[in-house]
């Protein structure tokens, strides 16, 4: 299942995003968590850690610039760019590639 | 990216941009569900409505309205009639949320039992039944 989460900004729609997956991975499922927001803090409210969240933007810069070179697959993506977070949630954090600009 | 992902038993949560942004450059279909999460505010309910009919209009899944941070019955209200063609579920107001943002932590780490946490679950659960997931 594919759930896209959209709101106003300070909706809360970050909180409700973690919280919901977090739920989702107790109740026996795989859960991945697609950090798409140019301001991306879903790694905080999933519980992975400020230092951890951090590293994870920095990733996201390497994948920007790793695609100039060869596309990436969402295995890939998950592997290389992804860490564990609390209950089996993994989270990986995307910008440019999810993001594209407008044709 | 969100449109070739393999289809799996995974659960995908793809937390989107700020705004409406991301959902109208997502290719059409690219989701089962989209949840679209308001406060109880008139620019809030706004963003909203406008989500809702990108997110109609390109066939982005089932979509499920999120009234979070709400006080009061009127608040309940006030958002239930700006989306009533839609199911609308309620999160309450929880300072254990507002707590777990103050020390960047997850609200379940906070109080796993807290009304918004459990408020939450209870969307998952509902999600879950309703895709067959």
């Amino acid at each position: 299942m594919k759930i896209a989460v959209v709101g106003k900004g300070g909706s809360g729609k970050t909180s409700v995003s973690g919280v919901l997956a977090r739920s989702f991975a107790r109740s026996g499922h795989n859960v991945v968590g697609l950090d798409c927001d140019t301001n991306p803090n879903l790694g905080l409210s999933l519980g992975v850690g400020d230092l951890e969240t951090e590293r994870l933007l920095s990733l996201r810069d390497q994948i920007d610039e790793d695609e100039q070179k060869h596309a990436h697959t969402w295995d890939d993506i998950l592997d290389a760019y992804g860490t564990d977070a609390p209950d089996g949630v993994r989270l990986t954090v995307v910008n440019r590639i999810d993001n594209p600009e407008p044709d | 990216m969100l449109s070739s992902v393999p289809e799996s038993d995974t659960v995908i949560v793809a937390d989107l941009e700020a705004g409406i942004g991301t959902l109208t450059r997502l290719p059409e279909g690219s989701v089962d569900t989209t949840l679209v999460i308001v406060e109880p505010t008139p620019r809030s309910i706004d963003v909203g409505q406008r989500a809702v009919l990108v997110a109609s209009e390109r066939q982005q899944g089932r979509i499920t309205v999120v009234a979070n941070k709400v006080a009061d019955g009127d608040d309940e209200a006030r958002v239930r009639a700006a989306f009533n063609d839609h199911d609308v579920v309620i999160v309450p107001v929880d300072p254990v949320v507002t707590a777990a943002d103050r020390k960047g932590a997850s609200p379940m780490d906070v109080d796993p039992e807290a009304p918004a946490v459990n408020a939450i679950a209870g969307l998952a659960s509902l999600l879950a039944e309703t895709t067959g997931t």
